[in-house]
């Protein structure tokens, strides 16, 4: 899928950014094509989650560009993004837990204007995943871990990205529930929906991935096709545990 | 704990909600009837039209911390601005008598300028931050108003204030004021409940659950919190601009923090993030303690002889505002025991406070009863 596409999804260009006066990310460059699943890996305080927020707009590029479509978003707020395309599944999924899961979803398509599009997603969302219909109009913090994954991936598609940006989704699953996940991103994927993912679970994560990223220190150290980087000799000692 | 409140609740919650607010309102439009018949005293108008400006107030403040969850303490501040816009642009302070409507235009103008400007640091901080500068915020109003004497008259007050002028229509008995407000409440009730119900409204709701979330989700936090923070000042102000008319003589005492606290006990105590909870809450927190210092000074020594207990009747008599702040404690640790979502609870909340939703339990009760008869297949 990956393709020598013309112009990138995504991409990042010598990003740098700061906390303050501390430096998190460090001359990034990264690339998401169209349709592709791009997967980070990365330990602790590498600059995982510094790297979604900087692809939503809560964080700004001190330095650098960050280009959607080839055109420069670095100074568009979040929403804007969310309306050309980019959605998120954040880290602990973060639910709104008192609301009913039709809410949650209806706040998943909080950007759009048009009523008839967003009914229409809504019962793409419902044929994707029967289960979220179901519950409906229960309160999502009552959900199991895996029912709560759908209604996260749900609330991502509502507002028809074209990206989808996943923190750590298999985080809290129960391990059959792990790989039913990754399923469910590759299916999401196969509608056209570039994802880009950040995982610890680094084998699960390769084996959907088209290409991959390593961050350590702010800084990617290693880069290339999912299928080599599984059989990386350092990386399969640092995270897959070889 | 068995929920004294739940049978009652059951069977109330069957009427529908159409046939309560209209009760409230014939019951409303009839109360100064009441009064102009003879059967009641005007004491009791009184206290009705005090109550219908803390109305104004709960429902506003409830904008702010019942539907984007945020703890403001300087609520009474923006009431001040409204209050003393009217009593400078129309009293003889500085000879002024200016239209009603455009001394109303002004206060709410002028709160919710207030608003956005309290706003603009206050609103990136969260919790018990914007509590201590929202307090902070309402105690600079108030000694502003007690030291800017040229403007204000320092602690003496503003007196003399004309009564409004409405379509040629002099509004100065205590009915008049009732009905003004009466129509107040109403529009501004129908409004916030339309915005409660927008996308704006949902915005907040998402807001006070996560706001991580809702940012994500593409709501822009500081900017929908201060809508919520500029609304509802606008409603303080515009409640403000009219109990000055009604008053007639305001100075900064009116103005104190604990007014502001006040209208958060109202808020709690109704339900947060429910509009007929706030209505209830302040019409129950400003009328009970009168019903009970009037139990105790009149109705009982009536019924009982006047030598009941004369010790509280003194009390009652002469430092009732100390009572009256005991009693607002004592109903709050109630509710807070027996009610914590309040007593008309939007659902949202109701769902919040118990951590199991009864109905839910049935629903749960029901798959496993299913489960065990093998009409259902265990699910994960």
């Amino acid at each position: 899928m990956a393709g020598e596409a013309q112009t990138p999804l995504l991409e990042f260009r010598g990003v740098h950014t700061h906390y303050g006066r501390i430096p998190v990310l460090k001359d990034v460059n990264y690339r998401v094509e169209l349709g592709e699943i791009v997967c980070l890996l990365g330990g602790n305080a590498s600059g995982k989650s510094t790297t979604m927020k900087t692809i939503l707009g809560i964080v700004k590029p001190t330095t650098g560009q960050v280009l959607y479509e080839g055109k420069v978003i670095n100074n568009m707020r979040t929403a804007e993004r969310i309306k050309l395309g980019i959605a998120t599944v954040p880290e602990n999924r973060r639910l709104f837990p008192h609301l009913t899961v039709l809410e949650n979803l209806e706040m998943g398509a909080y950007t759009r204007r048009d009523p008839d599009g967003t009914a229409v997603d809504l019962e793409r969302v419902y044929e994707l995943y029967p289960r979220v219909y179901e519950r409906r109009s229960q309160r999502a913090g009552t959900l199991s871990g895996g029912e709560q994954q759908m209604v996260a991936f749900g609330r991502a598609l509502m507002s028809r990205p074209r990206l989808i940006i996943m923190d750590e989704p298999s985080m809290g699953l129960a391990p059959a529930l792990v790989d039913q996940s990754f399923d469910t991103i590759a299916e999401i994927n196969k509608q056209g929906v570039a994802v880009f993912v950040v995982e610890q679970n680094a084998t699960a994560a390769l084996s959907i991935a088209d290409r991959g990223y390593v961050l350590q220190n702010g800084r990617v150290v290693m880069e290339g096709a999912a299928r080599e980087l599984l059989e990386n000799e350092e990386l399969k000692r640092a995270y897959l545990g070889g | 704990m068995a929920n004294p409140f739940s049978r009652v609740g059951e069977v109330f919650g069957r009427v529908p909600r159409w046939v309560y607010v209209a009760a409230a309102l014939v019951f409303a439009i009839v109360f100064p009837m009441l009064e102009s018949y003879g059967l009641m005293q005007t004491l009791w108008l009184r206290l009705g039209t005090r109550t219908l400006v803390y109305v104004l107030l709960a429902v506003g403040l409830n904008l702010v911390l019942g539907e984007t969850g945020l703890l403001h303490l300087g609520y009474v501040a923006f009431f001040a601005v409204g209050a003393y816009s009217t009593a400078i642009l129309s009293s003889p302070r500085f000879d002024l008598q200016w239209n009603f409507w455009l001394i109303m235009v002004i206060a709410m103008l002028l709160a919710m300028l207030f608003g956005f400007i309290v706003g603009i640091p206050s609103l990136r901080l969260r919790g018990d931050y914007l509590a201590i500068v929202t307090l902070a915020f309402g105690e600079i109003v108030r000694m502003t108003l007690n030291n800017w004497e040229w403007l204000t008259n320092g602690p003496g007050g503003i007196p003399g204030i004309y009564p409004p002028v409405i379509f040629g229509w002099v509004v100065d008995q205590p009915a008049e004021f009732f009905y003004l407000l009466l129509v107040v409440v109403v529009i501004v009730v129908a409004l916030v409940s339309n915005i409660k119900n927008s996308r704006i409204g949902r915005a907040w709701n998402a807001l006070r659950e996560d706001e991580i979330a809702s940012h994500h989700s593409g709501v822009r936090p500081t900017q929908a919190k201060m809508l919520a923070v500029v609304m509802s000042s606008g409603i303080a102000g515009l409640a403000g601009a009219i109990f000055a008319y009604y008053q007639q003589f305001i100075n900064p005492t009116y103005f104190l923090f604990m007014q502001s606290v006040i209208v958060v006990c109202m808020v709690v105590l109704g339900g947060m993030g429910s509009i007929p909870g706030a209505v209830l809450g302040a019409v129950a927190l400003d009328a009970t303690p009168e019903i009970i210092r009037q139990t105790f000074t009149t109705w009982l020594p009536r019924a009982v002889g006047s030598d009941f207990l004369p010790a509280v009747q003194a009390a009652l008599q002469t430092d009732f505002d100390r009572y009256r702040m005991l009693i607002f404690g004592l109903v709050i640790v109630l509710m807070v025991i027996f009610r914590p979502e309040g007593l008309l609870p939007n659902q949202l909340w109701r769902r919040e406070v118990h951590e199991e939703d009864p109905r839910e339990i049935e629903h749960t009760r029901q798959h496993l009863f299913d489960f065990e008869e093998g009409r259902q297949d265990l699910e994960v």
